[in-house]
């Protein structure tokens, strides 16, 4: 008997949610009872508020009589009533509490949830919701009706009982030994064995495995990692799906509110965006100097610059590098990823050493790389590691080090907030002074090139919530603009405490929230908490970086910290209160990817489908668009095979689901569609496979590498090397290179990912001149031979007349001159003789086309819009294209081979070279514009 | 959802006799013309006019049109002021019945102008047009007592500022026609 009354009832497992409704159940008769009464008084309420009140006639009358003075008054008390009525109505204007709640949060699913409102509505809504009887219990969801909801309540059930029974136990014993275990807490006994807490291990030369997870969690980690800040981010993101992580995470993808506005203007114009990128890879490098410059010079930095007087300064870890790191491959460099190097600074000691010594000395860099290239760079590094004598260690420092990043120009205040030097005395840490002298920056990207700063950090929680910081108004101060150029952090070169594993794991022994809160309570209100020796010092580095292309836009901190410690940063860099108002906001991939987009940057991996990174990435987008378009009912899909291209052209070129760089250079297709989609899977994940098996016999790689994926012959060409070939010499490019392209439209359009980028058509042969006489009459069209001499021969002209009138001076509006004349007979001039009448009379009698029946739609042009060239002018596909919002038009992000762009600039001149016209895959209708490369 | 559309008509009533026992020429003529109303009449008194002008005027299919949502929201007999609601597509066929009516709809009633001075979709332009408009004659109503002689038909027409045209103003106003009547009366 006892054990059943202490058993949970029969709504436990949905009690977390449904709080009014159990109130609304248990209190229905009370309620039935209250509810008429509550709807009188709210009737009534309701009716004096729209009630005005009015004078009775005899108001005015004195006597009977008319009188000024009554007549004044009596209007004073009508525009009293009439006030009041509105502003009653006003107030009683009965707006819901789910009303009131921030746009954000309003939404139409369980809106009916009293725990989805802020806290202090929540009792107003409980009571709106009893006094309207909102059905707010499902009868379906309070028992357990499938076979596997009832398992889960009764386990619950069980589970309960245990924990009550641990309880019981736990309480009585403390009640038996009690005045003895209260001593133990006082700490004045005799202390029992001291434990460290271990360090974790970091192996050398081989891959770490992920830190260790709570059991609570580790079901769910079995084959991915959550972020440190995964549980926040999953109450308020849409993650990736739990059996598709994202390069081996759970990564959030887009919040779950509509952000993409919001996100554009904070990250330009007021506010912050922040994303946990704890996902980024960080690989440590170890060994003497001489060694490490050859392997980097390996791996692309062979810019003589870095090694030379001007990478001084990148050597001796004051600035960071970053860039392309590409492999050697038979002759043939190929692109791995992106990646940010910085070097550990000497420490004073050996820095005195003699020449020799330096050769001789030890150092240590940190590569930050891009998780989908990962795996390839640290096989990469291994190899050239285990070349090099003495030899050099990597340490796998993924699970290590996490980062944040911080864009906007409340950026650089935020981190100010949250992130307060460990030590006071100004001094001691001169780059800890340098950061907060950076107080009215609003933008990192104003920094020198390639800084960052290395400090140590207090715990955020001390000063948790973070207190807004006083933002002086130094938009001009001197001293903030010669910190910036002059940006004196190499005075005290110090080893990061980042690089050094003892200094991370303290730092990762952060105390508990539970001993802050009490150190908290026993401080004066207000105030933050002393720092005490208790708290260890958490290294931090802040790189800040600025885009390539745009000057003006913003750049971005990032915020490196030992992996433990991203979790307390994160909370107060949520809850710092900028100055512009309102919190940062919090992104996810779909944003990364917006803001790269929006600054005409490239973003890595999916706009470079020539590593093979961005292969995979490529792949799977591939699958996913497969999915998508096989789940769209038939008529609602594009049905590639009836395209019309005009002239007589059907179907979309290659794979309208895809960049088809296949099609494009020729390559092998991936046989049958079925197959492929199970071997795309399965290169992808085995590329993303981190079986440390791999990695003790490289034949394996080497054999994975080579296997024929037709794709993978696709390489990457820096904006650097194409510029190499461009004009002045005359070197092919690569066989099938690549290059990444920025597209500007000259007039209207917007393109989607996988849409077609062709260059202009060639000039045709200029056609048989006719006898002067004939000067400007139409010469009749050649008659169509092959497939592409369909196409209006003029179709170049068509095109450049494009072109808006103000870039395209004589020269456009004689090509537009040329294309009226050619395209119909042309009109009677108004002020023409009779000789020249009948001379135009004839041409056009002559004019071989009959206008009349006219020639089916899409034969010439459409709708007066140009065609879009033929086949043999494609050369490439646009890999990210949207409506930008910084732009206020279309612009679009490709990638085109190198070869063909190279012989249009070297054919057309780097003018006309550059133009192309971009057509949507599934559309017809193509668009001009002018790609760059980045 | 579909949504109920009305218009507010403010109504003034006029009266154009002097009242019994009243000597003529011993008031001003801004009280003549803003007299109060007698007591009698009651909100249902004035529906009930309306709605027979209605029908006399338009028929069954008039008076059924506008006889879901004709409402008095307000009534002042003091003021001689009243707030009218109507169907927004048949606002006019009350309108036009007011227009007609020349007397107050009780049992003897006076001779009166029934005078709509502005149309409006919501209660509260209305009200604030009525505070208005009562501000202005509080301020001739001065005027008149500091003893310079006011133009009281001006006072009672003048439903905009001066400077403004003082007979039909029709505001573009998309959604809420507001329309000024000035000379319905006289």
């Amino acid at each position: 008997m006892d054990r059943k009354k202490s058993l949970p009832d029969a709504k436990a497992p949905d009690a977390k949610r449904k709080d009014p409704p159990s109130t609304a159940n248990n209190t229905k008769n009370q309620a039935n009872d209250t509810r008429p009464n509550s709807r009188a008084v709210k009737r009534v309420k309701f009716n004096d508020a729209r009630n005005i009140r009015s004078q009775p006639p005899d108001a005015v009358l004195e006597d009977g009589r008319l009188d000024l003075q009554k007549f004044l008054s009596a209007r004073e008390f009508e525009i009293k009533a009439l006030e009041t009525s509105m502003r009653k109505c006003k107030a009683s204007n009965s707006t819901r509490v789910f009303q009131q709640v921030p746009r954000a949060m309003r939404r139409r699913t369980a809106s009916h949830n009293v725990k989805r409102v802020p806290k202090r509505l929540r009792e107003r809504a409980k009571r709106e919701q009893l006094e309207d009887n909102t059905p707010t219990v499902e009868a379906r969801k309070r028992r357990p009706r499938t076979t596997r909801a009832r398992i889960r309540a009764e386990t619950a059930k069980k589970l309960d009982i245990l924990a009550a029974r641990k309880r019981k136990r736990r309480l009585e014993k403390a009640a038996a030994d009690g005045p003895a275990v209260v001593k133990g807490k006082g700490g004045d006994v005799k202390p029992t064995v001291q434990s460290r807490a271990p360090r974790p291990k970091i192996r050398r030369d081989t891959l770490n495995e992920p830190p260790k997870i709570k059991s609570k969690f580790r079901k769910r980690q079995q084959n991915k990692t959550w972020l440190p800040t995964h549980v926040w981010h999953a109450k308020r993101a849409t993650m990736t799906e739990p059996s598709k992580p994202q390069w081996r995470f759970a990564i959030p993808i887009t919040s779950t509110e509509k952000c993409y506005r919001p996100t554009h203007r904070a990250s330009g114009q007021k506010g912050a965006v922040a994303w946990d990128m704890s996902y980024m890879s960080t690989i440590g490098l170890y060994g003497s100097s001489l060694g490490v410059e050859r392997v980097l010079r390996a791996l692309g930095l062979t810019q003589e610059g870095l090694w030379a007087v001007r990478g001084q300064k990148w050597r001796a870890g004051s600035r960071k590098w970053s860039g392309l790191l590409s492999k050697e491959r038979k002759e043939s460099k190929r692109i791995i990823g992106p990646a940010t190097i910085i070097w550990n600074p000497e420490s004073a000691m050996e820095n005195t050493g003699e020449l020799s010594d330096l050769k001789k000395s030890q150092r240590q860099l940190l590569i930050r790389t891009h998780p989908s290239c990962f795996l390839e760079l640290f096989n990469e590094l291994l190899k050239l590691v285990k070349m090099q004598t003495p030899r050099l260690h990597i340490e796998d420092l993924r699970f290590e080090i996490g980062s944040i990043e911080v864009t906007g120009p409340g950026s650089t205040e935020a981190l100010l907030g949250v992130l307060k030097p460990y030590y006071d005395k100004p001094g001691t840490e001169c780059q800890a002074d340098v950061f907060k002298s950076l107080a009215g920056v609003t933008n990192p990207a104003s920094l020198p090139k390639d800084a960052f700063l290395a400090f140590s950090a207090r715990d955020p929680r001390l000063a948790y919530p973070p207190r807004q910081i006083n933002v002086p108004d130094r938009n001009g101060d001197p001293v903030l603009l010669e910190t910036l150029t002059k940006w004196p952090v190499e005075k005290h070169l110090a080893p990061f405490g980042l690089f050094s594993r003892d200094t991370r794991h303290t730092a990762s022994q952060l105390p508990t929230q539970k001993s802050i809160n009490r150190r908290k309570g026993s401080s004066v209100p207000g105030k933050e908490v002393p720092v005490t020796a208790a708290d260890p010092p958490i290294p931090v580095i802040l790189l800040a970086s600025k885009s390539s292309t745009a000057v003006q836009a913003q750049g971005t901190w990032t915020l490196m910290a030992p992996w433990k410690c991203i979790l307390p940063i994160w909370y107060s860099l949520m809850r710092y209160p900028l100055s512009t108002g309102g919190n940062p906001r919090f992104g996810g991939l779909d944003e990364q990817r917006q803001i790269t987009f929006e600054q005409n940057v490239p973003w890595f991996p999916g706009d470079f489908p020539g590593t093979d990174a961005g292969l995979s990435w490529e792949l799977e987008q591939r699958l996913k668009r497969k999915r998508d378009w096989d789940r769209r009912p038939r008529g609602k899909r594009v049905e590639w095979k009836s395209l019309d291209l005009g002239a007589g052209r059907k179907g979309e070129i290659g794979d309208g689901l895809a960049c088809d760089f296949e099609h494009l250079f020729g390559l092998p297709k991936n046989n049958t569609l079925g197959p492929d989609d199970t071997r795309n899977e399965a290169v992808s994940v085995d590329s993303d496979a981190m079986e440390l098996d791999r990695l003790d016999k490289p034949q394996g790689i080497q054999a994975t590498e080579d296997s024929p994926k037709p794709l993978s012959m696709i390489k990457h060409l820096t904006k650097a090397s194409f510029g190499a070939l461009a004009p002045p010499t005359h070197e092919k490019a690569p066989r099938s290179s690549i290059i990444t392209v920025t597209l500007a439209f000259t007039g209207r359009g917007v393109v989607s990912p996988c849409a077609r980028i062709y260059r202009l058509p060639p000039q045709k042969s200029p056609m048989p001149v006719l006898p002067s006489t004939q000067a400007e009459v139409p010469a009749t069209e050649p008659p169509p031979s092959t497939v592409s001499g369909l196409l209006p021969s003029n179709l170049r002209e068509q095109w450049l007349g494009k072109l808006p009138a103000k870039s395209s001076s004589s020269a456009g509006g004689k090509d537009r001159q040329t294309k009226k004349r050619s395209s119909a007979p042309p009109r009677m001039p108004p002020g023409a003789d009779l000789a020249t009448r009948k001379r135009l009379l004839a041409a056009s009698l002559l004019t071989a086309e009959p206008q009349y029946p006219q020639s089916s739609t899409n034969q010439t042009d459409v709708g007066g819009h140009p065609l879009c060239p033929g086949e043999e002018e494609l050369i490439g596909f646009v890999t990210a294209g949207a409506f930008s919002l910084s732009e206020g038009k279309g612009t679009a992000i490709g990638s085109v081979s190198a070869e063909k762009a190279l012989e249009t600039i070297r054919g057309t001149g780097a003018r006309e070279g550059h133009l192309c016209v971009v057509r949507n895959a599934g559309e017809s209708l193509g668009w001009l514009a002018r790609w760059e490369v980045v | 959802m579909v949504r109920l559309k009305d218009r507010y008509l403010l109504v003034h009533i006029i009266y154009t006799d002097v009242p019994a026992g009243q000597a003529k020429g011993s008031v001003p003529d801004l009280l003549l013309y803003n007299q109060p109303t007698t007591g009698e009449l009651r909100a249902q008194h004035l529906l009930k006019g309306i709605r027979s002008e209605v029908a006399s005027l338009f028929g069954d299919c008039g008076s059924g049109a506008i006889d879901r949502s004709l409402q008095v929201k307000y009534l002042s007999p003091a003021t001689s002021t009243f707030i009218l609601r109507v169907s927004r597509d048949h606002h006019r066929l009350a309108w036009a019945a007011l227009s007609f009516m020349d007397h107050v709809p009780v049992r003897n009633g006076r001779p009166c102008v029934f005078r709509v001075v502005r149309v409006s979709g919501t209660i509260r332009k209305v009200e604030e047009e009525a505070i208005r408009r009562a501000k202005l004659l509080v301020l001739s109503a001065k005027q008149e007592m500091s003893g310079k002689c006011s133009d009281a038909l001006g006072a009672l027409l003048r439903g905009k500022d001066q400077g403004r045209s003082l007979t039909t103003v029709a505001d573009q106003n998309d959604d809420s026609e507001m329309e000024d009547v000035g000379t319905s009366g006289d």
